[in-house]
């Protein structure tokens, strides 16, 4: 009926194909790739904190300084659950909000190595020509372990986004009364996960304690606070702040759990020596430090840290660790990190001349024995 | 003939004859709206060459670039996959396709019989127990019971695969593939997993050439040359089983045979070192090894997931190396691996369907998987080939009897 006769028409010049990408709010369809300028990944600041306790102010802060970075922000409802619908992004520019709401990935979460999170934050970075730096502001995340699991990414998929760090914004106002919340019940106030996860401590409002003197010496509570924040958290920094004003090059770009920020992480640790546990048998969620000198073999460590980790040795609850490790011949200095059962053991660089090689771990967590560790760890050496 | 567009036009498009890349277009194609696929030249000569057999792809009426002889289904009503498969439209979406491959419309959505027992998801498209389930987070170990049960319907998914491979040849739509999967499934008194998973609209996936993984059956005919991935889930009694494999349709190139037979051997190296104590790291260690030793590269963004009661729980096996996948294997542990391997570079890219992942390049990607048990000594392939598997992996003629 069609006149498909034996001679073939004219082929006719395929017509320039239109934008692959419609201006829609949607992420899929994406297929825009990320300039060659940017080989970096662009860090994401995980934020967490009491309601009030100052979150929002930081962001606000941090989106309004003038620090001439593009900088994006999502505030997302966390729930039970890490389920990502929507979030509002708000990128300050020169001072100018631009907000808009935006329908993330709502991919298949099935047999998927990146979590849609990562995803969503992945096409974000995409989208935009250039963004140097992303905060996650949460609400509602009791325990943000859940969260830098997802967020701590295998190098080995190149992934356009990079943890940078958590930060936890608390109340010096109240947070006495937080921690002691626990003494009342049977498990950890949100206050103690989030200071043991946290990389920085932003203890915010300190011009509210220093107002309410009641004839107390202020700066001995402020003292307090800190030496209650270091039990628990030895690696975290605490910076005090009022209305979250802080220097942003102390909380931004930290590379909290990249390889290659070791200076960093010498300085804490060597911190965090004096901070020793008195009693053997804690209850109570704190911080650990074990030292050896002697080298060890590494397939022993690892096989040490899973029994910790993964079989929850001697109901030991192991929330965070970080180490460096003097490796059996190796003339790297090892470091070592943990977020629950997720760990790394990477080669970072050569020792220095001079200075003295050790293994030093600290152990942020619940029920730990100092010297069921110490012990432990000192048989993964190989005496000669 | 793997004339890979490594300079494609703006549009991406290959001649649909030589491979090389594409500037016109058959007049009647164009008139007729059909797909840009099948229908691009490099030159008036090509499309001349052509003329005789492409000119059967223009339609008598508006009905189907299907002619099946077993069925009358016309593509009235076919529409193209959005969304997850939650929305459908008859206009080809606008993206900025990788390789050869278009998205074909897909049919209607197949029903399930009332006597089978069927997921959660088979109404609301919503894995709701999977989840919540604490299996996200904790590895189980099967009772005996479990483990008998599990036998049982991977042995059902192994046998509905093999009826697929049966099909394949050129011609054949992946559709047609789809309908022969979803027939034998429900005659075994079992409810095709992938069917509504997240939306997903069909009954299994099926992944031609440069498509990765999650493939939409559709209305597209199988090409001699091509590549295709046929992946099969069975959820029977309350357990799913899972696996995939790669067939080749017709006479398929050296580089295509040498990239599928890789896949296969990746995957029986990881099958090899499976036991109680190994950690589920190792897997990926493997077959990162063997894919690069051969010249390929192991896709990273899907892994391979615990299963039983739920179709996907803990573990996550990724298949690349230096991973931090968590966990030790022991005995009752029950989960699949399937890796798959691109001819060029690892990336994947997602189409507007939301499911069809392809290669960031192009080339073609292949893909095997298995449901395995961790026994006491070793391992247990839950869906292992069978004697009355079909022989369609010219390589296991000469190693295995």
């Amino acid at each position: 009926m069609e006149n498909d006769d034996d001679a073939p028409p004219l082929a006719v010049r395929i017509g320039k194909e239109p934008e692959s990408n419609p201006p829609e709010r949607s992420y899929r369809s994406q297929n825009v790739q990320r300039g060659t300028s940017e080989e970096s990944p662009v860090g994401v600041t995980v934020i967490t904190g009491y309601l009030g306790a100052g979150k929002s102010t930081l962001v606000n802060y941090i989106l309004n300084a003038q620090h001439g970075k593009k900088i994006a922000v999502i505030l997302n409802e966390f729930g039970e659950e890490i389920g990502v619908e929507r979030a509002m992004i708000n990128e300050g520019e020169g001072g100018a909000l631009v907000e808009e709401w935006v329908e993330l990935a709502n991919g298949c979460v099935c047999c998927t190595v990146k979590h849609s999170l990562v995803q969503a934050l992945e096409q974000l970075v995409q989208r935009k020509e250039r963004l140097d730096h992303i905060l996650l502001e949460t609400t509602g995340l009791a325990d943000p372990a859940p969260l830098a699991s997802v967020l701590w990414l295998d190098d080995q998929l190149e992934s356009e986004i990079t943890l940078d760090s958590i930060i936890t914004v608390v109340d010096a106002k109240n947070l006495q009364r937080q921690l002691e919340e626990h003494l009342k019940s049977s498990f950890f106030p949100e206050a103690f996960l989030q200071i043991a996860f946290a990389d920085v401590v932003i203890l915010n409002k300190v011009d509210l304690v220093l107002q309410e003197g009641y004839g107390l010496d202020t700066s001995s509570i402020l003292e307090e606070l800190e030496k209650k924040i270091y039990d628990i958290n030895s690696l975290a920094t605490v910076i005090h702040s009022v209305r979250c004003q802080v220097d942003l090059c102390k909380i931004l770009d930290r590379q909290a759990y990249g390889a290659k920020n070791i200076a960093h992480l010498e300085k804490l640790l060597e911190d965090s020596k004096s901070t020793f546990s008195r009693s053997r048998h804690d209850n109570t969620l704190r911080t650990l430090c074990i030292y050896e000198e002697q080298p060890v073999d590494l397939d022993m460590v690892r096989s040490w840290l899973e029994d910790l980790l993964w079989e929850k040795k001697s109901n030991m609850d192991v929330y965070r660790c970080k180490g460096v490790l003097n490796v059996l011949n190796s003339d790297q200095l090892h470091t070592l990190q943990a977020v629950r059962e997720i760990y790394e053991i990477v080669p970072a660089r050569k020792w220095h001349q001079g200075k003295k090689q050790m293994s030093k771990i600290v152990f942020i967590g619940h029920n730990l024995d100092i010297s069921i560790l110490a012990d432990s760890f000192r048989s993964c050496t190989v005496l000669t | 003939m793997d004339t890979d567009s490594s300079t494609p036009t703006e549009s991406g498009l290959s001649c649909a004859r030589c491979g090389k890349p594409a500037y016109l277009q058959c007049p009647k194609c164009v008139e007729l709206k059909l797909p840009q696929e099948g229908s691009t030249f490099c030159t008036q000569d090509c499309f001349k060459i052509s003329w005789s057999s492409h000119k059967l792809v223009h339609p008598k009426s508006k009905l189907a670039n299907v002619r099946s002889a077993h069925s009358e289904q016309s593509l009235d009503g076919w529409l193209y996959c959005l969304k997850n498969g939650q929305a459908r439209t008859s206009k080809l979406p606008h993206f900025g396709w990788t390789g050869a491959l278009r998205p074909c419309p897909i049919s209607k959505r197949r029903l399930v019989p009332d006597g089978v027992e069927k997921p959660d998801w088979s109404i609301d498209g919503i894995p709701k127990t999977e989840l919540n389930s604490d299996l996200q987070n904790i590895v189980e170990i099967k009772t005996p019971e479990q483990i008998e049960l599990m036998r049982e319907t991977c042995r059902i998914a192994r046998e509905v695969l093999d009826a697929a491979a049966c099909i394949i040849r050129p011609g054949i739509t992946t559709d047609e593939i789809d309908e022969v999967v979803h027939q034998a499934t429900i005659a075994a008194g079992g409810y095709p997993s992938p069917l509504n998973y997240h939306f997903f609209p069909k009954s299994c996936c099926t992944s031609v050439n440069e498509v990765i993984c999650h493939g939409i059956p559709d209305a597209r005919k199988l090409k001699d040359g091509d590549i295709v991935n046929v992946d099969v889930t069975v959820y029977y009694k309350g357990v799913h089983g899972d696996l995939n494999e790669t067939f080749f349709v017709g006479e398929v190139d050296e580089a295509s045979q040498q990239l599928v037979r890789c896949t296969y051997e990746c995957l029986e190296k990881a099958i090899s070192i499976v036991k109680p104590g190994v950690r589920y790291r190792e897997v990926g260690e493997v077959i990162s090894r063997h894919a690069t030793m051969s010249g390929f590269s192991v896709v990273k963004s899907y892994c391979g997931h615990g299963i039983g009661e739920l179709f996907h729980c803990t573990p996550n096996i990724p298949h690349y190396g230096r991973n931090k996948a968590v966990g030790i294997m022991k005995a009752g542990q029950t989960f699949t691996i399937e890796p798959m391997i691109n001819a060029g570079v690892w990336r994947d890219r997602l189409w507007p369907d939301g499911w069809t992942a392809v290669t960031a390049d192009g080339k073609r990607s292949a893909q095997f998987e298995h449901t395995l048990l961790v026994t006491e000594t070793g391992v247990e392939v839950l869906t292992a080939r069978v004697p009355s598997s079909p022989d369609v992996f010219p390589w296991l003629k000469l190693n295995h009897p």
